[in-house]
């Protein structure tokens, strides 16, 4: 199988790619082969809502609401979506409008319907959706859902992300879609360097923080309610808290000289961050309140940029120049069992998978005079320390940061002529660039 | 003329005649053994009365069996009656025949259940108007799976729900063979095994979707590869919580993996 390509077949096992290609060595080539073949992804049919009743307001609301729902279904990487252009003609507003011969065989050879009817009246708007499972006739019901909210645009996107939600986590297997979730970022649109958030999927890009300063690293609380991040207060670089209950900042010791790259804890009441308060940058983990404050790494050489296992919360890797260029490498919290994970090259910018198996990272494999010098993502399992790379496309690609489901990763990445956020499903395939004003970077996808 | 031995590698197949022989007179011995030692346990008391206790038993006019929530058309198990009905015998009376006096002259009335007792059956949910007619829908989509990833093999079957799980909820079966398929990491086998026996895996899933209860059904005999189909199991936090409309509380599953290198 070596040497094929099944972008198709792979479903979501990044696990799987790591089987084939660290076989190969330091060979160049990559291969997408693995444990995860002939599970092919669902095939859905995502039919266009149907108005239920006149109100003139309705042809805007089913257009946001049609397009959110399919980008959602789309961007979840479990499916396989039927072309439109195979769908038969006429609008499936209700159960008694499916005819399952007509879906269930080809063209569209469906196997998964998702259809249902959007309606304003008065205020609010109604959006009745079902999923039918339609190879099987008997009982094809696998969800019915009804939703009201105010009649406006916003309204049709939040139900439609809620209702791709439920349905990626039905036929995900019990994991909570990401329709919902957040990404917060460093942009410097605005002419300074500041902390930006936006949906999953780009759409509304808005500032958080307007401190005039240098503001980097953003790293959100798992509660989602507290975001650390570090900024240049004149005197050196501090850990900053912005709580989003009070909207504003919140105190925050200050330990003196540089403090960068704060990272929370799976339970949220801890941080780790590198200081080089004294001397070399190390490892420090602290309170969420900013007291207790532990050393953790003391070697020659700067140990930054930690990341808690979002599992366990009871390992941290992190990167470390003590033997020269920097690696990646894994310890117990209290400093103990240091295991190194990358062998040679400049890697950087660990983050843990949510679920605790795999670390991604930026890594420049051949590092020096005369080599490539391209730096890529890659993903590694940490447990077999076997590798597989993510990004081919050219350009630096730094920072990468998992979406709560673990089938998405969020990365920084110069490939279109300027630095800007991208994302991509965890097997490397289907690349999208979420930004395209200004400079942005550094991106961290929230927990939920 | 170059020749060369074709046959040149013999079966070892003595130690595995001396295995058999073994077993098989083990296995007699066994049932020997066993039919003198229950004897031994019955002696000559088998039948007596003595060691239990009395148990009241009461009549009632009917048991209230719990009902079948959901109508289901499984065309196995359903409760409709067959179309096809035997005809009962007619009773031929014997015109000679004199009655005995003594016998059969007062019938007791048979008491019968009244309505009021019983309980409703509720009102079978309207079933679809594109049923396919028995016989003509092919084969009956059980309640197995398979799923092959690169070169193993595995399936699995649903016990639970009077046994049509997997036809009613097709996409959840659909969905617990993927998550374990994907859960399955084939470089935790032992690189030197090519090939293995199937082995089994037995857990149940409860109704919020976590997997317990996993079991060895049958091992491979590779210890590595009996490993990684649990350990593929224990990596997976919920395969989602069990379809809303499914009455029962959990669901039984049999797993089994192919492995070949």
């Amino acid at each position: 199988m070596a040497g094929s390509f099944f972008p198709r077949a792979i479903a979501f096992g990044l696990w799987l790619l790591l089987v084939g290609s660290s076989q190969s060595g330091f060979a160049q080539d990559w291969i997408k082969t693995g444990t995860g073949l002939g599970v092919e992804r669902i095939r859905i049919a995502v039919p266009e809502f149907k108005a239920s009743n006149q109100d003139p307001r309705n042809g805007e609301l089913l257009k946001t609401f049609n397009d959110t729902l399919w980008s959602d279904l789309n961007n979840a990487g479990i499916f396989d979506m039927v072309s439109k252009s195979f769908y038969p003609l006429g609008q499936i507003g209700a159960p008694s409008d499916v005819k399952f011969e007509v879906w269930n065989s080809p063209p569209p050879n469906a196997a998964m319907l998702v259809f249902g009817n959007v309606g304003a009246s008065a205020n609010t708007q109604t959006v009745q959706g079902w999923l039918y499972d339609v190879k099987n006739t008997q009982s094809p019901q696998v969800l019915g859902k009804q939703y009201t909210d105010a009649a406006n645009t916003q309204a049709a996107r939040t139900i439609a992300h809620k209702f791709a939600d439920e349905i990626i986590f039905r036929l995900g297997g019990g994991i909570n879609g990401v329709a919902e979730t957040q990404i917060f970022y460093v942009s410097s649109r605005g002419g300074r360097k500041e902390i930006w958030a936006m949906d999953y999927d780009g759409a509304n890009q808005h500032p958080v923080t307007t401190l005039g300063t240098i503001s980097l690293s953003p790293h959100i609380s798992p509660d989602g309610s507290r975001l650390a991040f570090s900024s240049f207060t004149g005197s050196g670089w501090e850990i900053r808290m912005f709580s989003f209950d009070l909207n504003r900042l919140v105190q925050f010791p200050r330990f003196g000289s540089t403090n960068l790259s704060p990272s929370w804890s799976p339970d949220g009441s801890r941080l780790a961050f590198s200081s080089s308060r004294s001397g070399d940058p190390e490892i420090y983990t602290v309170d969420q309140s900013g007291g207790n404050l532990h050393r953790i790494t003391n070697s020659h050489g700067p140990d930054v940029s930690p990341v808690w296992n979002r599992k366990t919360g009871t390992e941290i890797a992190w990167v470390s120049g003590r033997t020269g260029l920097p690696r990646i490498y894994t310890m117990g919290i209290d400093g103990t069992n240091v295991q190194e994970l990358t062998d040679q090259g400049y890697a950087v910018s660990p983050a843990w998978s949510p679920n605790g198996q795999f670390l991604v990272f930026s890594w420049m494999r051949h590092y020096g005079p005369g080599a490539p010098g391209s730096q890529d993502i890659y993903i590694m399992d940490v447990a077999s320390k076997q590798w597989a790379q993510l990004t081919h496309d050219g350009g630096r690609n730094d920072f990468p940061a998992w979406s709560p489901d673990g089938r998405h990763i969020v990365f920084q990445s110069n490939r279109s002529g300027s630095l800007q956020i991208w994302s991509m499903l965890a097997d490397g395939s289907n690349p999208q660039q979420l930004t395209s004003s200004g400079s942005n970077s550094e991106p961290d996808w929230s927990w939920k | 003329m170059a020749s060369g031995e074709i046959f040149f590698e013999h079966e070892r197949w003595g130690r595995n005649l001396a295995w058999s022989a073994g077993l098989h007179v083990g296995f007699a011995l066994a049932v020997v053994g066993y039919a003198w030692l229950a004897g031994q346990s019955h002696g000559s008391n088998w039948g007596a009365g003595g060691g239990g206790s009395a148990m009241g038993v009461s009549l009632v006019s009917n048991i209230p069996l719990p009902a079948n929530p959901v109508q289901t058309t499984n065309v196995l198990a359903n409760e409709s009656k067959g179309v096809a009905t035997s005809k009962p015998e007619p009773q031929v009376e014997e015109p000679n025949a004199i009655p005995i006096a003594d016998k059969n002259t007062k019938k007791k009335p048979t008491p019968q259940p009244t309505a009021t007792k019983r309980k409703p059956t509720p009102t079978p949910v309207e079933e679809a108007t594109n049923v396919v007619p028995f016989g003509e829908g092919g084969p009956v989509s059980g309640p197995y799976a398979m799923f092959s990833t690169g070169a193993a093999k595995g399936g699995f079957g649903f016990n639970g729900g009077g046994g049509d799980f997997g036809s009613r909820f097709a996409w959840y079966v659909r969905v617990v063979n993927q998550k374990v398929s994907e859960n399955w990491l084939k470089y935790e086998v032992d690189p030197r095994i090519h090939e293995a026996n199937r082995v089994y895996l037995t857990f149940d899933i409860d109704r919020g979707g976590r997997a317990s209860h996993v079991q060895i059904e049958q091992s491979s005999g590779v210890p590595s590869l009996d490993q990684s189909a649990v350990r593929a199991l224990e990596r997976i936090d919920t395969f989602g919580p069990l379809p809303a409309d499914y009455p029962g509380n959990h669901v039984s599953v049999e797993f089994w993996f192919d492995y070949k290198r």
